[in-house]
């Protein structure tokens, strides 16, 4: 305890200097964690995603092939499947050609959302079911271009009607949110059973099927399973849960590893440096202080302590800043993943690095610290 | 001249001693080096990926898409897409039919080889005087597609990086075999391209309208003339644009995500090393006072201190950026990078080194200021007497 004022005042002696070093490691540490948070951030996302749900598509492509719609009852009967719910997709805009949205279509058989990530308010499930032309729109599309429940939406598509005409209109009758982090930001959804009947093209014939599955821990074994039934058949499938399409997602994105690992790298070794220097300067500023110590009674290895705990102390202190800085930026940084949030470990292993930065740049100082002939200190001033 | 002499007698003095305070110096440096290698490898990946497409850029080709609309919402109905082919303006072969291509985007997928993992990009239809519009395009082996079949041909960076694409290799799209019957390449691009016959494609996948008809006008000077008649005609709507202008959009926003990210972390680099050259000048100055007392009281100005602080503020900012510049050239020139499915080389170029010296002479000066101005306050008396 009576070291504490002792170092306390051995940090403050140059507050100038002291908030330098601060705020250099801060920052630091700030670029640390908004770089690593967002690469781990993002991992973490995908690995959270549901391993519970399947989607069945054709082996053939993810995008450009369909399935017959009488698939599901296939899918069904195999075992551990809970509910199969058919989907198609079609792209529209809204207004301008620029303004792309996703159209999903949603066969609503009994309990369709537990085969989904999605979540809404139950009155506004109830009339989603109700309406035929209803719509759900993704509560971001909502804010985006102002529309309200009530609204009647006309979308341009490739996707034709019975009459030929390739505009659509929905009613929006609510919002939802999708805690899946690879879906699409400006999704709608719409009733399949629609679609189905005023389509002119492609009847029959779904994009994929979501399957909600009993057992997580059987995704892979009732995926292939299900591609097992489909294989030589005309319309054979690929069976992938959430969980590998997300991982799938990550890697794409997370490509950028190794420049991540360069620039957090160079980060570090310029503040190391830096830290060095800095405290090797000050252990020879403070000789004369240093061998007053030694020479009241101080051993040298309470002198050698004292340097490194005051090298911890501004180094964790500002690595804590530095990282808390960059849980709060990191939400706005990773604008474009949903619900990204900056992982524990991310933390842990910067302040481990803060800790691994004090020490070795205290190292060389502490121990000339802790060597001082007092003496000879003392003579030459 | 007075304040020039004196500008240079106590830089004179400043440098001589630098030796002896090599730590503070080489702390300086090491984080200016690291602050400009990191801003100028990150901003040689918008570089690399503008100059791989700008590239095959020729200014007397157009490129035509529905008003407002790009890429693959852009929808061109037949009828309008053979009318845009009388235009004036635009080059005719030899047997006088007008050069003229019309485009059809599909986005099909492929497995990495390394990986396996799934990505996709865009199979373009084309017609077959292909080669041409795009006489850069050399074939490496096989041979072209032929119009009313299921063929493909496929740029070679699609071979190294995905499975599935040797020559006689069949791929299904559509429940349908389409064999690669040859190889190409396309400039030094790392994408992979994959061409087909348009019809083909768009009979399909049910489409009747292109995406984009591409024209190669009989010179770049012919691009006005080009211009006025197409908005002269009431019966297209159509938008042109340079090929350059058409390319450079379609990157832009990846372009403005790379740059401000390069920005962002290069500004908190920046920062860092500021920082860390403030600390150091201050330590150096602090070194210093007694020396720097004499000189004031031998008769140097404040202005001549503190230009030459700066000044050597500067000069030890210099070599950082250049080593920063030169490790970023050692280190990512030529790496091949492919964030968000886009294939390209980072590139590092002179431009991007007069970036990086802006740069490290902006932290040198930010750096420089205050223990310049500390330099200058020191009271002659107090200094001198200063241990």
């Amino acid at each position: 305890m009576k070291f504490l004022p002792l170092f306390w005042s051995g940090i403050w002696r140059k507050p100038g200097r002291t908030a330098l070093i601060f705020f250099q490691v801060s920052v630091a540490f700030a670029l640390f964690g908004m770089l690593q948070g967002m690469k781990t951030g993002v991992d973490h996302a995908a690995a959270a995603a549901r391993a519970d749900l399947l989607i069945v598509h054709s082996r053939l492509s993810f995008l450009a092939a369909s399935l017959p719609a009488g698939a599901l009852d296939q899918i069904k009967s195999v075992p551990g499947v809970e509910l199969v719910v058919p989907v198609d997709i079609f792209g529209a805009t809204y207004q301008k050609p620029t303004q792309g949205l996703g159209v999903v279509a949603i066969s609503l058989v009994k309990d369709w959302p537990s085969a989904f990530t999605f979540s809404m308010a139950p009155e506004h499930l109830a009339a989603f079911q109700k309406l035929r032309t209803a719509a759900l729109v993704r509560y971001e599309l909502a804010e985006k271009y102002g529309w309200k429940i009530g609204d009647r939406i006309p979308l341009m598509s490739h996707t034709a009607q019975m009459d030929g005409s390739t505009d659509w209109a929905f009613d929006i009758v609510g919002t939802f949110s999708d805690s899946d982090v690879g879906s699409g930001r400006d999704n709608i959804l719409i009733n399949l059973a629609y679609l189905e009947e005023a389509r002119f093209l492609g009847k029959g014939t779904v994009q994929h099927f979501n399957v909600a599955i009993s057992d997580p821990k059987q995704a892979a074994a009732v995926s292939d399973e299900i591609d097992r039934r489909f294989a030589n058949s005309p319309q054979e499938t690929k069976t992938e849960s959430l969980l590998e399409l997300a991982q799938q997602q990550a890697q794409e994105i997370g490509d950028m590893n190794f420049l991540i690992r360069a620039i957090v790298g160079a980060a570090l070794a310029a503040l190391l440096f830096a830290t060095a220097s800095m405290m090797m300067q000050s252990i020879r500023e403070r000789r004369v202080e240093l061998a007053v110590l030694k020479a009241v009674g101080f051993t040298d290895r309470s002198v050698f302590l004292l340097i490194l705990a005051e090298a911890l102390l501004v180094c964790v202190a500002a690595g804590a800043f530095g990282l808390t800085l960059a849980t709060v930026l990191l939400p706005i940084a990773g604008v474009f993943v949903v619900g990204l949030s900056m992982p524990k470990i991310v933390i842990a292993i910067g302040l481990g690095l803060a800790i691994v930065v004090a020490l070795i740049s205290a190292a060389v100082p502490a121990v000339q610290a802790g060597r001082l002939k007092v003496a000879i200190a003392l003579a030459n001033g | 001249m007075n304040f020039v002499r004196q500008f240079f007698g106590v830089l004179q003095v400043d440098l001589s001693g630098a030796a002896q305070r090599m730590g503070s110096v080489l702390t300086i440096i090491i984080g200016v080096t690291c602050a400009v290698g990191v801003l100028v490898s990150m901003l040689a990946m918008g570089i690399g990926m503008q100059r791989q497409a700008t590239e095959n850029v020729r200014s007397d080709r157009v490129i035509l898409s529905s008003t407002g609309a790009r890429d693959i919402q852009s929808s061109i109905p037949r009828d309008e897409a053979v009318s845009a082919r009388d235009l004036p303006g635009i080059k005719k072969d030899v047997k006088g039919a007008p050069i003229v291509i019309f485009t059809s985007l599909i986005p099909i997928e492929a497995h990495r080889r390394l990986t396996g993992t799934r990505t996709f990009f865009p199979l373009m239809g084309t017609t077959a005087n292909l080669i041409q519009y795009r006489p850069e395009i050399r074939l490496t082996g096989g041979r072209l597609f032929q119009p009313g079949l299921h063929e493909l041909i496929a740029s070679n960076p699609c071979r190294r990086q995905f499975t599935g694409f040797e020559i006689g290799d069949r791929r299904s799209i559509r429940g349908i075999d389409w064999s690669i019957v040859g190889h190409f390449d396309e400039g030094h691009t790392l994408q992979c391209v994959v061409y087909t016959d348009v019809d083909v494609l768009m009979s399909t996948f049910n489409r009747n309208t292109y995406n984009q008809v591409s024209v190669m006008l009989q010179s770049a000077a012919d691009f006005d003339t080009f211009r006025d008649a197409l908005q002269a005609n009431p019966a297209l709507h159509l938008e042109v644009q340079h090929e350059r202008e058409a390319v450079l959009e379609d990157f832009k926003q990846l372009k403005g995500i790379l740059d401000f990210a390069s920005y962002f972390v290069g500004t908190i680099m920046a920062i860092g090393a500021t920082l860390g050259a403030v600390n150091s000048l201050y330590a150096i100055v602090d070194a210093r006072r007694r020396e720097l007392g004499t000189l004031r009281a031998i008769g140097f100005g404040s202005a001549a201190v503190v230009a030459s602080i700066l000044c050597e503020s500067l000069l030890f900012s210099l070599p950082g950026a250049l080593l920063g510049g030169a490790l970023a050239w050692v280190f990512f020139n030529g790496l091949s990078a492919s964030p968000f499915g886009y294939n390209f080389q980072l590139a590092v170029t002179p431009s991007l080194a007069l970036i990086g010296i802006a740069w490290s002479l902006g932290m040198g000066l930010a750096g420089g200021l205050l223990p310049a101005l500390r330099a200058a306050r020191v009271p002659v008396a107090t200094a001198l007497r200063a241990a």
